[in-house]
């Protein structure tokens, strides 16, 4: 092949990840989200970050929480930004004013991602009429029912985790682990995924493939799996 | 009062009594997630939790909110930390601040759920064990009016928009103690005759999909109606058999929203010498046809016209032309709850006129509307009983949109398969979108 998606180590795969820039965090777990990319972000030292996720500690990962312990993250949006009233590192440094939270529906940031990811420059819907979650937003009513106007989400970064990978980036996962990585694949200028299992070009049943190579810039292997 | 490990699997057992068999009932999680363990499988309840699974079945995030915003959830069953007497909530998961409280799946589920049952509201366990409110305090609004059923694991409060009204008791507790241990006397009235809290799990079947031909899956498609059809360049793909049907039962006056209109017998990939496609042709030429709303409505060839296109000359039917992405964008809002995107396919060209323009970001965009409809006759390569399909090749292309979108989806496959032979992970087009479902006659070929 003329070139090649796949990455040697993680921190090569996220390199070139600049202060300022908007990186979407894939998984709600540990096996689900790519922890790999994530260590190498945290030794990296881009800052002034934006953190897109869904909340990826429920069992215990640590990764985000510390990204903004170390100062690195300015802005986290996410329908679990942190979890419950004594929720740590996030609501503290957000009452001293030092990161922003943006608290989205669950459905409306998928949404917001797949509308990036598919050229949508904005959706009307439901979700959230009559709450906090319509303030400040245009609001129209159709068919005499209230909507809302949500814009795409677009990121510079995806830092993502699936099962396997063929060469040119057609990607399965496993599970759970499909939720938002599939959505967040589509919706950043550069994808990065850190995958079990990596094969050749053809590897993969083509009905099977959820996501196509063409949403995936670079591969890298997971920590901890076996050489192929 | 802690919530103890008796106290919520009967809570959950009489949360799970409010559940139909087949329903569709989302999850918040938490304590929610315990009524899925309560309900018998028999029951075939489809489970959609916060992880975007579906009775197993992975969905990515966007296809998980799309069911629960698309109007496929039947019951949604929440844990949140207050309910109001007027059915409002707030979420579980608070913050010292309101804004920034986290919604997680609650207020898609209260938007998007066509009802709602809360869990024993709590906010915190040395607060009351039940807190019923009549308004609320401070705290952000995730649901409103939305709430019709609050359970505890000793008795069940109805919102009746100024106060509630205690419905149900324990048979081993008193509603006049309950209502004072918790202190609710502010905000709860007890009905005259409280039923007793039942805790046995229910029981009942869904009723099947399974039709034996396409007379009966077809037996209530009346005149007049929207069908969506699916239908490629070539004859792969489409419902023959379902299409046949439809001839035979003779509906008028149809809508059909479709690819093409039906150029697969002009085309005729793939034909065998000697034979003709069935396609939307057949119903065309049988008069049943008023209106089509297509990308491809006419044949490539200008001498050999589709039978859409002779009847569309001859004044017989109506067209909306639509391009194929916003075709299939329209499709596949429609399902998703969403009512109207922009685009930027067609701005500033024909499709453009009498539609909102608007510029964002620099880029012209128009704004176009989701499409729904009654029926949708499609194709698949395999279905189980529970409607679960999988599709082979380039025939899954409309067909797996068109799916979520119609009110009724009947779907014509090779083969029919016993739950758990479809691999979770291959499966498409989840059985929540699929109502009917025909096996392809034997020795049925698609040809004429």
């Amino acid at each position: 092949m003329a070139f090649s998606k796949l990455y040697d180590t993680h921190d090569a795969a996220v390199a070139d990840v600049r202060d300022g820039a908007t990186i979407l965090v894939g998984g709600v777990a540990k096996s689900n989200e790519p922890s790999g990319l994530l260590s190498a972000l945290l030794r990296h030292d881009a800052t002034d970050l934006t953190i897109v996720c869904d909340f990826s500690g429920w069992d215990g990962s640590e990764t985000i929480p510390r990204l903004v312990k170390d100062g690195r993250v300015s802005r986290i949006i996410s329908p679990y930004p942190f979890l419950g009233a004594h929720g740590g590192v996030i609501p503290e440094l957000w009452e001293l004013g030092d990161i922003e939270v943006v608290a989205v529906p669950h459905g409306t940031l998928a949404e917001r991602l797949r509308a990036a990811g598919a050229g949508i420059g904005g959706v009307f819907i439901t979700t959230g009429v009559g709450t906090r979650f319509d303030m400040d937003k245009e609001s129209r009513s159709i068919d005499g029912v209230g909507h809302v106007l949500e814009t795409p989400l677009r990121a510079d970064f995806a830092l993502l985790r699936c099962h396997r990978a063929d060469g040119v980036g057609n990607l399965v996962y496993r599970g759970a682990q499909r939720g938002w990585n599939s959505v967040m694949a589509t919706a950043a200028r550069t994808t990065v995924v850190e995958s079990d299992e990596i094969g050749e070009p053809g590897a993969i049943n083509p009905e099977l493939v959820i996501t196509p190579g063409i949403y995936v810039n670079r591969i890298v292997r997971a920590a901890g799996a076996p050489a192929v | 009062m802690p919530l103890t490990e008796t106290s919520a699997f009967k809570i959950a057992r009489r949360a799970a009594r409010e559940i139909a068999p087949g329903a569709v009932v989302a999850l918040d999680r938490g304590l929610p997630e315990l009524v899925a363990r309560v309900t018998p499988e028999s029951m075939g309840v489809w489970f959609l939790r916060a992880d975007g699974t579906l009775n197993g079945i992975p969905l990515s995030a966007a296809d998980a909110a799309a069911i629960v915003r698309g109007g496929y959830v039947d019951l949604a069953i929440v844990h949140p930390a207050q309910v109001t007497a007027d059915g409002r909530f707030v979420g579980r998961l608070y913050a010292r601040d309101a804004s920034i409280a986290p919604p997680g799946i609650g207020v898609d589920l209260a938007s998007g759920a066509r009802r709602i049952i809360a869990l024993h509201p709590q906010i915190n366990e040395d607060e009351p064990e039940i807190c019923l409110a009549s308004h609320l305090l401070e705290r952000p609004v995730d649901g409103v009016g939305g709430i019709d059923r609050v359970i505890a694991d000793c008795a069940v409060f109805e919102p009746q928009g100024t106060e509630f009204v205690l419905s149900e008791i324990a048979t081993d507790r008193q509603a006049d103690d309950v209502v004072a241990d918790s202190d609710l006397s502010e905000v709860v009235s007890i009905s005259d005759y409280p039923a007793a809290m039942d805790f046995t799990v229910p029981s009942g079947t869904p009723e099947s999909k399974v039709h034996a031909d396409g007379a009966s899956a077809l037996h209530d498609l009346p005149d007049g109606v929207t069908v969506f059809i699916d239908g490629f360049g070539g004859p792969g793909g489409m419902a023959h058999y379902l299409l046949m049907s439809l001839r035979d039962r003779g509906s008028r006056g149809l809508t059909i929203v479709s690819n093409t209109a039906g150029i697969a017998r002009v085309v005729s990939f793939g034909t065998p010498p000697g034979r003709t496609a069935i396609d939307h042709s057949v119903l065309i030429e049988n008069g049943q046809v008023a209106k089509a709303i297509a990308s491809f409505p006419v044949s490539p060839s200008v001498s050999r016209p589709s039978e859409f296109e002779l009847a569309y000359r001859r004044g017989e039917v109506d067209l909306e032309l639509v391009p194929q992405g916003t075709l299939a964008e329209r499709l596949r809002a429609g399902g998703a709850g969403i009512r109207a995107f922009y685009t930027p396919t067609g701005a500033g060209t024909l499709i453009a006129e009498g539609k909102e323009s608007r510029t964002i970001d620099g880029r012209d965009y128009i704004l176009e509307y989701g499409l729904r409809a009654d029926f949708a006759i499609i194709r698949a390569h395999k279905a189980d009983i529970n409607g679960n399909l999988i599709y082979r090749g380039t025939s899954r292309n409309f067909n797996a949109v068109m799916a979520p979108a119609a009110r009724v989806t009947i779907v014509e496959v090779d083969e029919i398969v016993e739950p758990g032979q479809l691999d979770p992970e291959e499966i498409v087009t989840p059985g929540v979108f699929v109502q009917r479902i025909v096996k392809r006659p034997d020795g049925f070929t698609g040809y004429e």
